[in-house]
């Protein structure tokens, strides 16, 4: 229990701060213990008696008792989902540690949110990373080299289009049916001319890249350990996603008049 | 036997591979990089070995993960960095990408060229193995970290 008084004043922005770390670790992905862990053990280490909150997939509500339980404040926030970015979520872990581990203030958190950057890879090695990364499925699915070869290809130029519409700021689901449009278009070259035989391998291969993955196992993690709206709305986007990619190669197949795969 | 090994060892540097580049699309630390192939590699590896043991592969996959789990809680609390950033990509080698494709786009065949029983089952067939296999997946990461969490409030 905490001896000194908190004002009101004090506990509000005590408050805005955990929730402000929050909720970037919800939109940038995070797992939803980890955000309940990290809001807790924060809230401690500024000096609240206790934090709660309460998790759905677009918001979260946040609730500080301080002062032998009699003074609470609670306050909402809306999160708008975004790309998911580890480093950012790291970086705010990092520094409530550092706040636990060096009894730092309120200030403090709010400037290491504001100044968070986090680093990105140099955009071209992702490209062509991602391009041997749908090579190496191909391969483990026992593609010939000339599938192996055209799905680096279509994979590394439909990560191209997915960086050049992130940056747009697109919507996930338009910029992953154009992704995989642009995939399935190219890898369906080894079908149609016949410079392979495995084409199908070619084809289900170059668009892995747009398997959710991230969405799907968060949401099985949160299921089991007791967050189970988060569990299906996580579930749901991962859905969508998927829905949204096969939309895509449909699209390519119909306008190339393939059968499948 | 030698083949084999070679064989595993080659297939494990392929399954390191998208580990490694799927953790740079998730914007991973760099110093994690590193250990997010090696889990790949793992995890691959290890569900190799024992489908090739006749395990079936839903269940080779779920042991698989909880290696992965294992392995990937040691480092989390060596380097203080949370586990989904080395799990997440390690499992993308095990990820049932091409069956869930597969069924949604036989499921939107079956609305364009009616239904007849093979589109029903190409579609639940694959459908089921996406549904299990991720299943298997999500449980067998969170199986380390559940072992630490109990229930020590007294009921009464």
């Amino acid at each position: 229990m905490n001896e000194e008084k908190l004002s009101y004043e004090e506990q509000t922005k005590i408050t805005r701060a955990i929730i402000k770390a929050a909720v970037l670790m919800l939109e940038f992905g995070a797992e939803s213990k980890l955000i309940e862990l990290t809001a807790q053990r924060l809230g401690t280490a500024l000096g609240v008696d206790s934090v709660e909150m309460s998790l759905i997939p677009s918001a979260i509500v946040l609730t500080t008792l301080n002062n032998q339980q009699t003074q609470s404040v609670t306050t909402t926030r809306r999160a708008h989902h975004k790309p998911i970015n580890m480093a950012i979520v790291c970086e705010v872990q990092k520094m409530c540690y550092e706040v636990e581990k060096q009894k730092l203030d309120v200030d403090y958190v709010f400037k290491t949110i504001k100044e968070i950057k986090p680093d990105y890879y140099n955009r071209w090695l992702v490209v062509f990373m991602v391009g041997l990364s749908c090579a190496s499925f191909a391969y483990l699915y026992g593609a010939d080299w000339q599938a192996f070869v055209i799905t680096f290809i279509a994979s590394s130029v439909a990560m191209f289009t997915r960086q050049e519409l992130a940056r747009r700021k697109f919507v996930l689901i338009i910029t992953f049916i154009i992704t995989a449009f642009v995939a399935t278009f190219i890898a369906a070259f080894s079908q149609i001319f016949n410079l392979s035989s495995t084409p199908n391998i070619a084809l289900s291969a170059s668009v892995i890249l747009l398997a959710p993955g991230f969405p799907f196992v968060n949401s099985v993690l949160d299921a089991v350990k007791g967050y189970l709206a988060m569990g299906w709305g996580r579930w749901m986007q991962a859905v969508l996603l998927t829905v949204a990619t096969s939309i895509g190669i449909i699209l390519a197949l119909a306008v190339l008049s393939l059968k499948g795969w | 036997m030698d083949n084999i090994i070679l064989q595993y060892f080659i297939n494990a540097i392929f399954a390191g591979l998208p580990a490694i580049g799927f953790g740079m699309v998730f914007n991973v630390p760099k110093h994690t990089l590193i250990y997010c192939g090696f889990g790949g590699a793992i995890g691959y590896t290890s569900r190799a070995l024992l489908m090739d043991m006749n395990v079936p592969l839903e269940l080779a996959t779920f042991l698989a993960s909880t290696i992965v789990g294992i392995v990937a809680l040691y480092w989390s609390r060596k380097y203080i960095i949370p586990r989904p950033v080395y799990t997440i990509a390690s499992i993308i080698p095990l990820l049932p990408g091409t069956f869930a494709f597969t069924a949604i786009i036989n499921l939107i065949s079956m609305n364009a060229h009616g239904v007849t029983p093979e589109l029903i089952t190409i579609f639940i067939d694959n459908s089921l193995k996406t549904i299990i296999i991720l299943g298997g997946i999500g449980f067998g990461l969170a199986l380390p970290s559940l072992y630490y969490i109990r229930y020590n409030r007294p009921i009464i």
